[in-house]
């Protein structure tokens, strides 16, 4: 039996030491030519705006004669492996964010950046990285959903806040609401510390504009809260964006990414692609707010702008 | 931008008629979701504690790494145990299912044990004395004895199975704790609030049912307050 406890043991440490990238047995799928599955699964990243565009998709792949079925993940750690391997087949992403994301985990967290706040190097920069891991990226519409930093209203009158440049220059000590991964994003706490010259003291891990990190601003735990462009509660907790005023954010256009051998059709192309020429910013926002706020269904809520839109019968 | 409705979910109230009537078929699917990933788990993990006890009680030698490593598997975080189940498991019930089985493990080896252990040497003595051989004596004397306490075990570990369900949310099978965090992120009352009281409601539901199982089972326990 002291056999088992060294297998056990043995067992928990190899758990720990393969978790990244295809393994070599399904190798072939990173090559293998574009698939059409009849059955695909729509991975949600667990947020509002996440749930209301896995929706979104999966009812027009409906339309498009697809059996769809949507699974809830907490993070892109998490779904993005299951993207590779096919267990998720199509995801709503953020181009610039994706494009980084996938660039440190494939050349390291110390590599220099690849997004930026132009769309098109960004989607050639994001295509590169993704393709040799057996993604396609579809192409991008006109919503962009960048990530924005709030403070309260009366903080920002207090100091003359209108710019997080104005932030910086203030010398104020901030401690930031945001997810945990906000550590290592060039565009989270290490650019407001470079480029701004904002004194983050800490980052809470409260989530990505959750209620939980939007309080936490609002009760003064927090100093800054890391939410969206498309965030519609704001005023609700009596926050305001600064703005970002040195162009820190980048091209975070919504984009779907599928599963090449699995969704890599034209045929989902063509379903998925009909919302980019509608789909504008503001009405993510509108969406957001009647989920959110309103505490509508996102299933509700994005079938009825599909139909308000003629997208959907 | 039209005007917001006026009703218990836009007020966001705790309690919310419009709310169960909406989501009646979600909360449906999340229980079941939520009573499937229970049963299956300790319905395994009963599976390998039982063995695991028996061999622990047969050599003595057994017990001291059984009890160790199921404990050590207990103090695992839940949430660690889910990222270090990934690689193996991927995105599905059967990654949820495998922690709640690891954990249900400690719980019932340990009463499984303890059950098995508190059966008296003269009773063991008199059955090989009528000629019991050694499998005949668990299934028909010792088993039976360590019933009350393999049960006690079984209840605690799906109780707490029922809770811990609620972290597979993490990987989008939690049951009901996908509503509990999903409500939890836009801070939704009234789904916070009726995802937890089923969630109670299951953990003593299932409680009750366990007990009214042991009533039935160990009748010579009743005869004797009787």
């Amino acid at each position: 039996m002291r056999g088992r406890a060294a297998v056990t043991a043995a067992g928990l440490l190899a758990l720990t030491a393969c978790s990244t990238g295809p393994s070599l047995e399904n190798r072939g799928e990173v090559t293998a030519s574009p698939g059409d599955s009849h059955h695909l699964t729509i991975g949600s990243a667990g947020f509002t705006e996440s749930d209301l565009l896995a929706q979104m998709y999966a009812q027009l792949l409906n339309q498009a004669g697809y059996r769809t079925s949507l699974l809830t993940v907490a993070n892109r750690e998490l779904y993005e492996p299951a993207l590779e391997s096919g267990q998720i087949d199509v995801v709503p992403e953020y181009a610039a964010t994706l494009a980084d994301w996938l660039n440190a985990k494939t050349h390291g967290a110390d590599a220099p950046p690849v997004g930026s706040p132009d769309l098109e190097a960004t989607m050639k920069a994001l295509r590169e990285l993704a393709t040799p891991r057996g993604l396609t990226v579809l192409p991008p519409g006109r919503a962009v959903d960048q990530n924005a930093f709030a403070v309260t209203a009366a903080y920002a009158r207090q100091h003359h806040l209108k710019t997080l440049s104005d932030l910086g220059a203030s010398k104020l000590k901030v401690r930031l609401a945001a997810g945990d991964e906000c550590v290592q994003r060039p565009y989270c706490e290490p650019g407001l510390k470079k480029v701004y010259g904002i004194d983050i003291t800490g980052i809470d891990p409260k989530g990505v504009g959750t209620t939980q990190a939007k309080r936490a601003v609002q009760e003064g735990r927090d100093q800054m809260v890391l939410t969206t462009t498309t965030d519609a509660t704001l005023d609700q907790f009596g926050l305001v964006l600064l703005a970002d005023d040195k162009h820190l954010q980048n091209a975070d256009y919504v984009v779907p990414v599928v599963n090449r051998s699995r969704a890599g059709s034209a045929r989902v192309a063509r379903a998925l692609g009909r919302l980019n020429d509608v789909l504008t910013t503001a009405d993510l926002a509108d969406m957001n707010r009647q989920v959110d706020s309103w505490r509508r269904l996102p299933a509700d809520v994005a079938r009825t702008y599909l139909k308000d839109k003629g997208l959907l019968k | 931008m039209t005007a917001p409705p006026d009703d218990c979910l836009a007020r966001n109230e705790w309690i919310c008629g419009a709310y169960l009537s909406t989501r009646r078929q979600i909360l449906l699917d999340a229980v079941v979701q939520h009573l499937q990933l229970t049963s299956v788990s300790v319905l395994i993990g009963l599976a390998i504690a039982l063995p695991l006890a028996v061999l622990a009680r047969r050599w003595t030698l057994a017990a001291g790494p059984v009890l160790g490593v199921t404990t050590i598997l207990y103090t695992i975080p839940s949430l660690a145990m889910f990222s270090l189940l990934l690689p193996l498991y991927g995105l599905s019930a059967g990654l949820v299912v495998a922690g709640l089985v690891l954990y249900s493990l400690t719980l019932l080896v340990r009463n499984i044990l303890a059950g098995l252990r508190a059966v008296p040497q003269e009773t063991r003595q008199a059955a090989r004395g009528l000629g019991y051989g050694p499998i005949r004596l668990l299934l028909t004397v010792e088993l039976p004895l360590a019933l009350p306490a393999a049960m006690a075990g079984l209840r605690i570990a799906t109780v707490s199975a029922v809770s811990l369900v609620t972290v597979g949310a993490i990987v989008g099978f939690g049951g009901l704790g996908n509503l509990i965090y999903a409500g939890m992120n836009t801070y939704f009352k009234a789904q916070v609030l009726t995802a937890s009281v089923l969630c109670v409601l299951i953990a003593v539901a299932a409680d009750v049912l366990l007990l009214g199982v042991q009533w039935l089972i160990t009748p010579w326990a009743r005869a004797a307050r009787g």
